[in-house]
Protein backbone atom coordinates (compact mmCIF):
# COMPACT_ATOMS: atom_id res chain seq x y z
CA UNK A 1 0.00 0.00 0.00
CA UNK A 2 2.48 2.13 1.25
CA UNK A 3 4.56 1.49 -1.90
CA UNK A 4 2.04 2.66 -4.29
CA UNK A 5 1.17 5.78 -2.48
CA UNK A 6 4.90 6.72 -2.85
CA UNK A 7 5.40 6.22 -6.73
CA UNK A 8 1.62 8.22 -7.27
CA UNK A 9 3.71 11.92 -6.65
CA UNK A 10 7.07 10.99 -9.00
CA UNK A 11 3.93 10.23 -11.69
CA UNK A 12 1.99 13.19 -11.29
CA UNK A 13 4.89 15.43 -11.24
CA UNK A 14 5.81 13.53 -14.91
CA UNK A 15 2.41 14.33 -16.35
CA UNK A 16 2.54 17.95 -14.60
CA UNK A 17 6.07 18.50 -16.72
CA UNK A 18 4.01 17.05 -19.70
CA UNK A 19 1.19 19.23 -19.21
CA UNK A 20 3.30 22.51 -18.37
CA UNK A 21 5.44 21.49 -21.78
CA UNK A 22 2.08 21.52 -24.09
CA UNK A 23 0.39 23.94 -23.02
CA UNK A 24 3.07 26.54 -23.16
CA UNK A 25 3.94 25.39 -26.45
CA UNK A 26 -0.08 26.11 -27.64
CA UNK A 27 0.30 29.36 -25.87
CA UNK A 28 2.82 30.09 -27.79
CA UNK A 29 1.18 29.02 -31.11
CA UNK A 30 -1.69 30.82 -30.12
CA UNK A 31 0.27 34.00 -29.70
CA UNK A 32 1.75 33.30 -32.63
CA UNK A 33 -1.90 33.46 -34.38
CA UNK A 34 -3.01 36.21 -32.71
CA UNK A 35 0.38 38.11 -33.89
CA UNK A 36 -0.43 37.27 -37.33
CA UNK A 37 -3.49 39.36 -37.81
CA UNK A 38 -1.46 42.32 -36.50
CA UNK A 39 1.79 41.51 -38.65
CA UNK A 40 2.06 38.66 -41.05
CA UNK A 41 5.87 38.88 -40.98
CA UNK A 42 7.71 35.59 -39.27
CA UNK A 43 10.82 37.73 -38.08
CA UNK A 44 9.84 36.72 -34.51
CA UNK A 45 8.26 33.74 -34.67
CA UNK A 46 11.32 32.18 -33.70
CA UNK A 47 12.25 34.30 -30.52
CA UNK A 48 8.49 34.09 -29.23
CA UNK A 49 9.46 29.99 -28.92
CA UNK A 50 12.79 30.46 -27.99
CA UNK A 51 11.02 31.97 -24.79
CA UNK A 52 8.31 29.30 -24.78
CA UNK A 53 11.44 26.90 -24.99
CA UNK A 54 13.14 28.81 -22.02
CA UNK A 55 10.41 28.96 -19.91
CA UNK A 56 9.54 25.24 -20.46
CA UNK A 57 13.68 24.21 -19.96
CA UNK A 58 13.25 26.36 -16.03
CA UNK A 59 9.96 25.06 -14.98
CA UNK A 60 10.41 21.06 -15.63
CA UNK A 61 12.51 18.35 -14.15
CA UNK A 62 15.93 17.55 -16.10
CA UNK A 63 16.70 18.05 -19.34
CA UNK A 64 13.62 16.08 -21.88
CA UNK A 65 11.33 18.28 -21.47
CA UNK A 66 13.41 21.34 -22.61
CA UNK A 67 15.09 19.18 -25.58
CA UNK A 68 11.74 17.88 -26.26
CA UNK A 69 9.82 21.51 -26.39
CA UNK A 70 13.18 23.04 -27.97
CA UNK A 71 12.62 19.56 -31.49
CA UNK A 72 9.39 20.15 -31.89
CA UNK A 73 9.48 24.02 -31.47
CA UNK A 74 12.20 23.90 -34.18
CA UNK A 75 10.00 21.40 -36.28
CA UNK A 76 6.84 23.43 -35.68
CA UNK A 77 8.46 26.90 -36.40
CA UNK A 78 9.68 25.18 -39.43
CA UNK A 79 6.82 23.74 -40.85
CA UNK A 80 3.48 25.63 -40.01
CA UNK A 81 4.67 29.08 -38.85
CA UNK A 82 7.46 30.49 -41.32
CA UNK A 83 7.55 30.26 -44.79
CA UNK A 84 7.47 28.03 -47.30
CA UNK A 85 3.91 27.34 -44.89
CA UNK A 86 3.32 23.42 -44.23
CA UNK A 87 6.52 22.08 -45.41
CA UNK A 88 10.43 21.44 -43.91
CA UNK A 89 12.89 23.64 -44.94
CA UNK A 90 16.12 24.24 -43.47
CA UNK A 91 17.78 24.96 -46.28
CA UNK A 92 16.95 29.13 -46.88
CA UNK A 93 19.08 31.63 -45.82
CA UNK A 94 19.23 32.62 -41.93
CA UNK A 95 16.66 29.47 -40.67
CA UNK A 96 19.54 27.10 -40.49
CA UNK A 97 21.12 29.67 -37.65
CA UNK A 98 17.45 30.38 -36.29
CA UNK A 99 16.76 26.53 -35.46
CA UNK A 100 20.24 25.65 -34.10
CA UNK A 101 19.99 28.95 -31.78
CA UNK A 102 16.86 27.68 -30.32
CA UNK A 103 18.09 24.47 -29.69
CA UNK A 104 21.11 25.76 -28.03
CA UNK A 105 19.27 27.96 -26.26
CA UNK A 106 17.26 25.50 -24.10
CA UNK A 107 20.20 23.12 -24.15
CA UNK A 108 21.76 26.05 -21.96
CA UNK A 109 19.01 26.57 -19.53
CA UNK A 110 18.03 23.16 -19.21
CA UNK A 111 21.47 22.25 -18.18
CA UNK A 112 21.64 25.69 -15.98
CA UNK A 113 18.34 25.03 -14.42
CA UNK A 114 19.09 21.05 -13.79
CA UNK A 115 22.58 22.12 -12.19
CA UNK A 116 20.82 24.76 -9.78
CA UNK A 117 19.14 22.20 -8.38
CA UNK A 118 21.33 19.96 -7.97
CA UNK A 119 23.37 22.30 -6.37
CA UNK A 120 20.87 23.27 -3.87
CA UNK A 121 20.60 19.38 -3.44
CA UNK A 122 24.50 19.34 -3.00
CA UNK A 123 24.11 22.20 -0.11
CA UNK A 124 21.27 20.57 1.74
CA UNK A 125 23.46 16.92 1.81
CA UNK A 126 26.25 19.01 3.14
CA UNK A 127 24.32 20.70 5.69
CA UNK A 128 22.95 17.52 7.01
CA UNK A 129 26.44 15.92 6.98
CA UNK A 130 27.87 18.62 8.98
CA UNK A 131 25.08 17.98 11.13
CA UNK A 132 25.40 14.30 11.66
CA UNK A 133 29.17 15.10 11.87
CA UNK A 134 28.55 17.46 15.32
CA UNK A 135 26.53 14.92 16.76
CA UNK A 136 28.45 12.17 16.16
CA UNK A 137 31.64 14.07 17.89
CA UNK A 138 29.27 14.91 20.64
CA UNK A 139 27.85 11.39 21.02
CA UNK A 140 31.68 9.96 20.63
CA UNK A 141 32.88 12.15 23.47
CA UNK A 142 29.59 11.24 25.59
CA UNK A 143 29.78 7.79 24.93
CA UNK A 144 33.84 7.25 26.16
CA UNK A 145 33.15 7.92 29.65
CA UNK A 146 30.38 4.61 30.52
CA UNK A 147 33.20 3.26 28.37
CA UNK A 148 36.27 3.70 30.02
CA UNK A 149 34.06 3.37 33.55
CA UNK A 150 33.22 -0.73 32.20
CA UNK A 151 36.44 -1.22 30.90
CA UNK A 152 38.11 0.04 33.95
CA UNK A 153 35.82 -2.25 36.62
CA UNK A 154 35.55 -5.24 34.88
CA UNK A 155 39.38 -5.68 34.19
CA UNK A 156 39.83 -4.17 38.00
CA UNK A 157 37.64 -7.35 38.90
CA UNK A 158 39.18 -9.42 36.58
CA UNK A 159 42.71 -8.54 37.37
CA UNK A 160 42.46 -8.65 41.23
CA UNK A 161 40.22 -11.28 41.81
CA UNK A 162 41.04 -11.76 45.63
CA UNK A 163 41.19 -7.88 46.25
CA UNK A 164 38.11 -6.87 46.58
CA UNK A 165 34.99 -8.62 49.16
CA UNK A 166 31.66 -9.49 47.50
CA UNK A 167 29.82 -6.40 48.11
CA UNK A 168 32.94 -4.03 46.83
CA UNK A 169 32.59 -6.71 43.55
CA UNK A 170 28.82 -6.63 43.16
CA UNK A 171 28.69 -2.25 43.75
CA UNK A 172 31.46 -2.58 40.92
CA UNK A 173 29.41 -4.54 38.99
CA UNK A 174 26.34 -2.41 39.71
CA UNK A 175 28.68 0.98 37.68
CA UNK A 176 29.27 -1.35 35.15
CA UNK A 177 25.43 -2.48 34.51
CA UNK A 178 24.06 1.17 35.14
CA UNK A 179 26.78 2.57 32.61
CA UNK A 180 25.67 -0.30 29.99
CA UNK A 181 22.14 0.71 30.41
CA UNK A 182 22.41 4.50 29.66
CA UNK A 183 24.77 3.02 26.60
CA UNK A 184 21.64 1.05 25.31
CA UNK A 185 19.75 4.30 26.18
CA UNK A 186 22.06 6.46 24.13
CA UNK A 187 22.14 4.04 20.97
CA UNK A 188 18.36 3.92 21.10
CA UNK A 189 18.27 7.81 20.61
CA UNK A 190 20.70 7.43 17.83
CA UNK A 191 18.41 4.26 16.47
CA UNK A 192 15.34 7.26 16.37
CA UNK A 193 17.53 9.58 14.43
CA UNK A 194 18.61 7.08 11.70
CA UNK A 195 15.09 6.08 11.07
CA UNK A 196 13.86 9.61 10.61
CA UNK A 197 16.41 10.18 8.09
CA UNK A 198 16.12 6.79 6.80
CA UNK A 199 12.94 7.26 5.66
CA UNK A 200 12.55 9.22 2.38
CA UNK A 201 9.58 12.28 2.48
CA UNK A 202 9.77 11.96 6.71
CA UNK A 203 8.49 9.32 8.65
CA UNK A 204 5.51 6.75 8.60
CA UNK A 205 2.83 7.86 10.10
CA UNK A 206 0.13 5.26 11.31
CA UNK A 207 -3.21 6.17 12.93
CA UNK A 208 -2.25 5.05 16.42
CA UNK A 209 -4.36 5.20 20.21
CA UNK A 210 -2.53 7.69 22.34
CA UNK A 211 -3.36 5.80 25.81
CA UNK A 212 -1.46 2.56 23.93
CA UNK A 213 1.86 4.69 23.44
CA UNK A 214 1.89 6.52 26.57
CA UNK A 215 1.08 3.02 28.72
CA UNK A 216 3.90 0.82 26.83
CA UNK A 217 6.06 3.57 27.26
CA UNK A 218 5.45 4.17 31.13
CA UNK A 219 5.83 0.29 31.40
CA UNK A 220 9.40 0.17 29.94
CA UNK A 221 10.15 3.09 32.11
CA UNK A 222 9.45 1.50 35.23
CA UNK A 223 11.05 -1.21 34.48
CA UNK A 224 14.16 0.47 33.87
CA UNK A 225 13.76 3.11 37.06
CA UNK A 226 11.71 2.27 40.74
CA UNK A 227 11.30 5.62 41.68
CA UNK A 228 10.15 8.12 41.27
CA UNK A 229 6.10 6.58 40.81
CA UNK A 230 4.07 7.68 37.81
CA UNK A 231 0.83 8.35 37.34
CA UNK A 232 -0.92 8.67 34.29
CA UNK A 233 -4.08 10.47 32.93
CA UNK A 234 -5.96 10.09 29.46
CA UNK A 235 -9.04 11.56 28.22
CA UNK A 236 -12.30 9.05 28.13
CA UNK A 237 -12.12 9.74 24.58
CA UNK A 238 -9.94 7.20 22.91
CA UNK A 239 -7.15 9.56 20.90
CA UNK A 240 -6.52 7.91 17.64
CA UNK A 241 -3.20 10.32 16.76
CA UNK A 242 -0.76 9.55 13.30
CA UNK A 243 2.40 8.53 14.28
CA UNK A 244 5.22 6.35 14.65
CA UNK A 245 4.57 5.11 17.40
CA UNK A 246 8.32 3.80 18.48
CA UNK A 247 9.74 7.08 17.60
CA UNK A 248 6.69 8.90 20.15
CA UNK A 249 7.16 6.28 22.71
CA UNK A 250 11.30 7.39 22.61
CA UNK A 251 10.01 11.21 23.35
CA UNK A 252 8.41 9.50 26.63
CA UNK A 253 10.86 7.73 27.30
CA UNK A 254 13.35 10.49 27.24
CA UNK A 255 11.47 13.06 28.70
CA UNK A 256 10.03 10.92 31.81
CA UNK A 257 14.28 9.80 31.90
CA UNK A 258 14.83 13.25 31.51
CA UNK A 259 12.15 13.71 34.68
CA UNK A 260 13.29 11.00 37.06
CA UNK A 261 17.44 11.95 36.04
CA UNK A 262 17.24 15.64 36.82
CA UNK A 263 14.26 16.44 39.29
CA UNK A 264 15.45 15.77 42.25
CA UNK A 265 13.50 15.58 45.67
CA UNK A 266 10.67 14.62 42.69
CA UNK A 267 8.51 12.18 44.89
CA UNK A 268 6.27 11.25 41.34
CA UNK A 269 5.84 11.86 37.69
CA UNK A 270 2.63 13.22 36.05
CA UNK A 271 2.23 12.15 32.16
CA UNK A 272 -1.33 13.72 30.96
CA UNK A 273 -2.81 13.43 27.56
CA UNK A 274 -5.31 15.73 26.66
CA UNK A 275 -7.11 16.85 23.42
CA UNK A 276 -6.96 20.75 22.11
CA UNK A 277 -8.57 21.53 19.12
CA UNK A 278 -7.15 20.00 16.31
CA UNK A 279 -4.18 18.52 18.53
CA UNK A 280 -3.30 15.87 20.86
CA UNK A 281 -1.35 17.27 24.24
CA UNK A 282 1.01 14.91 25.95
CA UNK A 283 2.86 16.45 28.75
CA UNK A 284 5.61 15.02 31.35
CA UNK A 285 5.64 17.05 34.72
CA UNK A 286 6.99 16.16 38.07
CA UNK A 287 7.26 17.91 41.55
CA UNK A 288 11.15 18.17 41.93
CA UNK A 289 13.70 21.52 42.04
CA UNK A 290 12.40 22.44 38.38
CA UNK A 291 14.30 23.90 35.28
CA UNK A 292 16.99 26.72 36.07
CA UNK A 293 15.68 29.13 34.40
CA UNK A 294 19.34 30.14 32.13
CA UNK A 295 18.53 26.52 30.63
CA UNK A 296 15.06 26.94 29.67
CA UNK A 297 15.67 28.76 26.39
CA UNK A 298 18.04 26.07 25.34
CA UNK A 299 16.89 23.16 26.37
CA UNK A 300 16.03 21.17 23.37
CA UNK A 301 18.91 22.51 21.21
CA UNK A 302 21.55 19.61 22.64
CA UNK A 303 24.01 22.69 23.32
CA UNK A 304 25.20 23.30 26.61
CA UNK A 305 27.69 26.39 27.37
CA UNK A 306 31.14 25.33 27.01
CA UNK A 307 32.17 26.12 30.74
CA UNK A 308 28.91 23.84 31.55
CA UNK A 309 29.56 21.45 29.88
CA UNK A 310 33.19 20.72 31.06
CA UNK A 311 31.96 20.89 34.89
CA UNK A 312 28.85 18.31 34.45
CA UNK A 313 28.63 14.75 34.54
CA UNK A 314 28.70 13.87 31.02
CA UNK A 315 26.32 11.13 32.66
CA UNK A 316 23.32 13.69 33.79
CA UNK A 317 23.46 15.84 29.99
CA UNK A 318 20.05 14.70 28.93
CA UNK A 319 20.78 17.47 26.31
CA UNK A 320 20.98 14.87 22.97
CA UNK A 321 17.73 13.16 24.41
CA UNK A 322 15.88 16.64 24.70
CA UNK A 323 17.35 17.34 21.12
CA UNK A 324 15.89 13.88 20.13
CA UNK A 325 12.88 14.52 21.67
CA UNK A 326 12.59 17.53 19.63
CA UNK A 327 13.39 16.13 16.48
CA UNK A 328 11.05 13.71 16.64
CA UNK A 329 8.06 16.04 17.25
CA UNK A 330 9.26 18.69 14.80
CA UNK A 331 9.66 15.49 12.28
CA UNK A 332 5.19 14.96 13.06
CA UNK A 333 4.72 18.29 12.18
CA UNK A 334 4.39 18.99 16.22
CA UNK A 335 5.73 21.47 18.64
CA UNK A 336 7.76 21.12 21.97
CA UNK A 337 8.11 23.26 24.75
CA UNK A 338 9.07 23.65 28.80
CA UNK A 339 7.89 25.39 31.57
CA UNK A 340 8.11 25.71 35.42
CA UNK A 341 5.08 25.03 36.99
CA UNK A 342 4.06 27.63 39.99
CA UNK A 343 3.82 24.87 42.74
CA UNK A 344 7.49 23.76 41.86
CA UNK A 345 8.86 20.93 39.66
CA UNK A 346 9.27 20.87 35.63
CA UNK A 347 6.70 20.47 32.99
CA UNK A 348 7.82 19.30 29.60
CA UNK A 349 4.90 19.49 26.86
CA UNK A 350 4.60 18.09 22.98
CA UNK A 351 1.74 18.17 20.66
CA UNK A 352 0.91 16.15 17.93
CA UNK A 353 -1.50 17.30 14.80
CA UNK A 354 -4.48 15.03 15.18
CA UNK A 355 -5.48 14.89 11.38
CA UNK A 356 -2.92 13.38 8.63
CA UNK A 357 -1.60 16.70 6.16
CA UNK A 358 -1.45 14.41 3.01
CA UNK A 359 -0.07 18.24 1.24
CA UNK A 360 2.68 18.68 3.41
CA UNK A 361 3.76 14.51 2.59
CA UNK A 362 3.33 15.14 -1.33
CA UNK A 363 5.68 18.00 -1.13
CA UNK A 364 8.45 16.16 0.81
CA UNK B 1 15.37 -36.16 39.62
CA UNK B 2 13.63 -33.71 36.98
CA UNK B 3 14.26 -34.35 33.86
CA UNK B 4 15.99 -31.05 32.26
CA UNK B 5 14.54 -29.13 29.38
CA UNK B 6 16.77 -28.83 26.51
CA UNK B 7 17.44 -25.27 24.81
CA UNK B 8 19.20 -24.62 21.81
CA UNK B 9 20.74 -21.25 21.41
CA UNK B 10 21.55 -20.50 17.81
CA UNK B 11 23.16 -17.26 17.74
CA UNK B 12 27.03 -16.15 15.76
CA UNK B 13 28.01 -13.45 18.10
CA UNK B 14 30.20 -15.68 20.82
CA UNK B 15 29.50 -13.56 24.11
CA UNK B 16 25.45 -13.12 23.51
CA UNK B 17 25.78 -17.48 23.51
CA UNK B 18 27.80 -17.62 26.14
CA UNK B 19 25.84 -15.20 28.42
CA UNK B 20 22.55 -16.61 27.18
CA UNK B 21 24.03 -20.32 27.96
CA UNK B 22 25.19 -19.26 31.29
CA UNK B 23 22.24 -18.37 32.34
CA UNK B 24 19.80 -20.65 31.58
CA UNK B 25 21.94 -23.35 33.07
CA UNK B 26 22.08 -21.82 36.11
CA UNK B 27 17.97 -21.68 35.82
CA UNK B 28 18.40 -25.23 35.41
CA UNK B 29 17.92 -26.29 31.46
CA UNK B 30 20.43 -28.09 29.03
CA UNK B 31 22.10 -26.04 26.28
CA UNK B 32 23.35 -26.87 23.23
CA UNK B 33 25.02 -24.25 20.94
CA UNK B 34 24.94 -23.06 17.10
CA UNK B 35 27.01 -20.23 15.74
CA UNK B 36 25.30 -21.05 12.06
CA UNK B 37 22.57 -22.03 10.33
CA UNK B 38 23.91 -25.35 9.16
CA UNK B 39 25.03 -26.15 12.41
CA UNK B 40 21.64 -25.48 14.19
CA UNK B 41 20.08 -27.37 10.81
CA UNK B 42 21.73 -30.46 12.14
CA UNK B 43 21.71 -30.00 15.71
CA UNK B 44 17.65 -29.74 15.61
CA UNK B 45 17.48 -32.81 13.40
CA UNK B 46 19.63 -35.03 15.39
CA UNK B 47 18.87 -33.57 19.45
CA UNK B 48 15.46 -32.29 18.90
CA UNK B 49 15.77 -29.90 21.56
CA UNK B 50 12.65 -28.25 23.34
CA UNK B 51 13.16 -25.04 22.59
CA UNK B 52 14.98 -22.93 19.95
CA UNK B 53 16.71 -19.40 20.57
CA UNK B 54 16.98 -18.04 17.32
CA UNK B 55 18.94 -14.87 16.72
CA UNK B 56 17.91 -13.70 12.54
CA UNK B 57 21.28 -12.22 11.68
CA UNK B 58 23.33 -15.62 11.05
CA UNK B 59 26.20 -15.44 8.82
CA UNK B 60 25.87 -17.97 6.35
CA UNK B 61 21.66 -17.33 6.22
CA UNK B 62 18.21 -15.92 7.03
CA UNK B 63 17.14 -17.21 10.28
CA UNK B 64 13.70 -16.79 9.08
CA UNK B 65 14.65 -19.50 6.75
CA UNK B 66 15.52 -22.23 9.80
CA UNK B 67 12.10 -21.08 11.46
CA UNK B 68 10.66 -22.10 8.03
CA UNK B 69 12.12 -25.31 7.37
CA UNK B 70 11.77 -26.19 11.58
CA UNK B 71 7.34 -25.46 11.34
CA UNK B 72 7.48 -27.36 8.42
CA UNK B 73 7.51 -30.28 10.51
CA UNK B 74 7.06 -29.40 13.93
CA UNK B 75 5.27 -26.84 16.34
CA UNK B 76 8.23 -27.16 18.70
CA UNK B 77 8.47 -23.33 20.45
CA UNK B 78 11.29 -20.98 18.72
CA UNK B 79 11.84 -17.78 20.64
CA UNK B 80 13.34 -14.70 18.00
CA UNK B 81 15.88 -12.62 18.95
CA UNK B 82 16.44 -9.44 17.00
CA UNK B 83 18.14 -7.09 16.82
CA UNK B 84 16.02 -3.44 17.03
CA UNK B 85 15.64 -2.71 13.47
CA UNK B 86 12.17 -2.38 12.44
CA UNK B 87 8.55 -3.75 13.59
CA UNK B 88 7.88 -5.62 10.58
CA UNK B 89 10.63 -7.93 11.24
CA UNK B 90 9.28 -8.90 14.44
CA UNK B 91 5.79 -9.40 13.27
CA UNK B 92 7.20 -11.40 10.00
CA UNK B 93 8.78 -13.75 12.47
CA UNK B 94 5.63 -13.79 14.56
CA UNK B 95 3.95 -14.43 11.64
CA UNK B 96 5.67 -17.46 9.83
CA UNK B 97 5.04 -19.34 13.37
CA UNK B 98 7.35 -18.24 16.21
CA UNK B 99 6.34 -18.29 19.51
CA UNK B 100 8.03 -14.93 20.99
CA UNK B 101 10.62 -12.52 20.46
CA UNK B 102 12.88 -10.99 22.59
CA UNK B 103 14.78 -7.62 21.13
CA UNK B 104 18.15 -6.81 21.79
CA UNK B 105 19.49 -5.83 24.14
CA UNK B 106 17.57 -7.98 26.65
CA UNK B 107 17.84 -8.96 30.30
CA UNK B 108 17.99 -12.30 31.79
CA UNK B 109 14.53 -12.61 33.57
CA UNK B 110 12.64 -11.26 30.44
CA UNK B 111 14.25 -14.00 28.59
CA UNK B 112 13.42 -16.87 30.68
CA UNK B 113 10.10 -15.66 31.28
CA UNK B 114 9.64 -16.29 27.95
CA UNK B 115 11.38 -19.27 27.69
CA UNK B 116 9.01 -20.77 30.46
CA UNK B 117 5.90 -19.05 28.50
CA UNK B 118 6.50 -20.74 25.67
CA UNK B 119 7.42 -24.38 26.44
CA UNK B 120 4.61 -24.52 29.19
CA UNK B 121 2.67 -23.21 25.84
CA UNK B 122 3.28 -25.97 23.65
CA UNK B 123 2.84 -28.55 26.63
CA UNK B 124 -0.54 -27.29 27.42
CA UNK B 125 -2.54 -26.17 24.29
CA UNK B 126 -0.78 -27.59 21.05
CA UNK B 127 -2.94 -31.01 20.51
CA UNK B 128 -5.86 -30.23 22.38
CA UNK B 129 -6.58 -26.68 21.61
CA UNK B 130 -10.09 -27.33 21.78
CA UNK B 131 -9.91 -28.09 25.28
CA UNK B 132 -7.76 -24.94 25.81
CA UNK B 133 -10.83 -22.84 24.95
CA UNK B 134 -13.34 -24.52 27.86
CA UNK B 135 -12.74 -23.98 32.13
CA UNK B 136 -11.00 -20.37 33.37
CA UNK B 137 -8.13 -18.33 32.85
CA UNK B 138 -7.26 -16.36 36.57
CA UNK B 139 -4.89 -13.66 36.65
CA UNK B 140 -5.14 -10.88 39.44
CA UNK B 141 -8.39 -10.09 39.64
CA UNK B 142 -9.28 -11.11 36.34
CA UNK B 143 -11.40 -13.96 35.03
CA UNK B 144 -12.05 -15.16 31.53
CA UNK B 145 -14.96 -17.68 32.37
CA UNK B 146 -14.70 -19.69 28.67
CA UNK B 147 -18.09 -21.67 29.45
CA UNK B 148 -20.17 -19.10 30.03
CA UNK B 149 -18.19 -16.30 27.82
CA UNK B 150 -17.72 -13.86 30.67
CA UNK B 151 -14.75 -11.95 32.00
CA UNK B 152 -15.29 -10.81 35.35
CA UNK B 153 -12.99 -8.37 37.46
CA UNK B 154 -13.22 -8.57 41.54
CA UNK B 155 -16.37 -11.17 40.19
CA UNK B 156 -18.28 -8.45 38.79
CA UNK B 157 -19.53 -8.96 34.77
CA UNK B 158 -17.53 -6.63 32.38
CA UNK B 159 -20.55 -6.51 30.17
CA UNK B 160 -17.66 -7.39 27.27
CA UNK B 161 -19.74 -7.22 23.84
CA UNK B 162 -19.29 -10.75 21.76
CA UNK B 163 -16.41 -9.33 19.64
CA UNK B 164 -14.34 -7.61 23.06
CA UNK B 165 -15.12 -11.13 24.58
CA UNK B 166 -13.41 -12.78 21.65
CA UNK B 167 -10.21 -10.94 21.84
CA UNK B 168 -10.00 -11.12 25.29
CA UNK B 169 -10.82 -14.68 24.93
CA UNK B 170 -8.07 -15.39 22.38
CA UNK B 171 -5.63 -13.13 24.42
CA UNK B 172 -6.25 -15.04 27.18
CA UNK B 173 -5.90 -18.49 25.36
CA UNK B 174 -2.18 -17.49 24.46
CA UNK B 175 -1.44 -15.36 27.95
CA UNK B 176 2.09 -14.68 28.43
CA UNK B 177 2.52 -14.64 24.46
CA UNK B 178 2.04 -11.37 21.98
CA UNK B 179 -0.29 -12.26 18.92
CA UNK B 180 0.32 -9.81 16.27
CA UNK B 181 -2.37 -6.96 15.14
CA UNK B 182 -3.15 -9.06 11.61
CA UNK B 183 -3.72 -12.59 13.37
CA UNK B 184 -5.98 -10.87 15.95
CA UNK B 185 -7.95 -9.72 13.10
CA UNK B 186 -7.98 -12.95 11.24
CA UNK B 187 -9.58 -14.63 14.16
CA UNK B 188 -11.52 -12.35 15.22
CA UNK B 189 -13.20 -10.81 11.31
CA UNK B 190 -12.40 -13.28 9.41
CA UNK B 191 -9.52 -13.78 6.49
CA UNK B 192 -11.78 -11.25 4.44
CA UNK B 193 -11.55 -8.71 6.55
CA UNK B 194 -9.67 -5.93 5.82
CA UNK B 195 -6.26 -5.25 7.07
CA UNK B 196 -7.61 -2.57 8.91
CA UNK B 197 -5.97 -2.22 13.06
CA UNK B 198 -8.33 0.73 13.61
CA UNK B 199 -11.33 -1.29 14.32
CA UNK B 200 -9.24 -3.71 16.53
CA UNK B 201 -7.73 -0.59 18.57
CA UNK B 202 -11.34 1.22 18.91
CA UNK B 203 -11.95 -2.68 20.67
CA UNK B 204 -8.93 -2.44 22.43
CA UNK B 205 -9.64 1.08 23.81
CA UNK B 206 -13.12 -0.24 24.98
CA UNK B 207 -12.03 -3.13 26.54
CA UNK B 208 -9.63 -1.38 28.24
CA UNK B 209 -11.74 0.73 29.86
CA UNK B 210 -14.15 -2.33 30.76
CA UNK B 211 -11.54 -4.28 32.55
CA UNK B 212 -8.70 -2.00 33.23
CA UNK B 213 -8.75 0.71 36.30
CA UNK B 214 -6.90 2.76 34.23
CA UNK B 215 -6.43 2.15 30.51
CA UNK B 216 -3.60 4.08 30.70
CA UNK B 217 -1.89 2.20 33.07
CA UNK B 218 -2.98 -1.65 31.87
CA UNK B 219 -2.81 -4.34 34.29
CA UNK B 220 -4.02 -7.17 32.15
CA UNK B 221 -3.22 -6.28 28.45
CA UNK B 222 -0.49 -4.42 27.45
CA UNK B 223 0.43 -3.41 23.72
CA UNK B 224 4.05 -4.12 22.11
CA UNK B 225 4.06 -1.05 19.88
CA UNK B 226 3.58 -1.97 15.96
CA UNK B 227 3.57 -5.68 16.96
CA UNK B 228 0.52 -6.44 19.28
CA UNK B 229 -1.03 -7.01 21.95
CA UNK B 230 0.10 -9.23 24.84
CA UNK B 231 -1.87 -10.63 27.96
CA UNK B 232 0.20 -10.99 31.77
CA UNK B 233 0.75 -14.41 31.86
CA UNK B 234 0.34 -16.67 34.80
CA UNK B 235 4.05 -15.91 36.30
Amino acid sequence: MKQREWKSPRREWRIADAALTVGVLSAAAVLRLLLYRADPGDGYVGLLFVLAVACVARWTKGYFWGIFASIFGVACVNYVFTYPYWQLNFTMTGYPLTFLTMLAVSLMISAMTTQIKKQEQMRRETEKETMRANLLRAMSHDIRTPLTSIVGNTAAILENPDAFTPQQQRALLLDVNEDAQWLIRMVENLLSITRISDEPGGIEKEYEAAEEVVAEAVRKFSKRFAQPAVSVQVPDEVLMVPMDATLICQVLMNLLENAAIHADGATGIRVDVHRTGDMACFSVSDDGCGIPPEKLETLFDGTLPDAQRGASDTKKNMGIGLSVCRTIVAAHGGTMSAENLPQGGACLRFTLPMKEEEDVEAEG
Amino acid sequence: MKLKDKVLIVEDEQSIGNFMSTVLEANGFDTLRAATGAQARSLITSHCPDLIILDLGLPDMDGLEILREVRAWSSLPVIVVSARTHEHDKVRALDMGADDYVEKPFGTSELLARIRTAIRHTRTSVGNADLAQTGKYRIGALTIDYDKHHVLVDGEDTHLTLNEYKIVALLGKYAGKVLTYDYLIREIWGPMAKADNQILRVNMANIRRKIEKNPAAPQYIFTEIGVGYRMLGTE
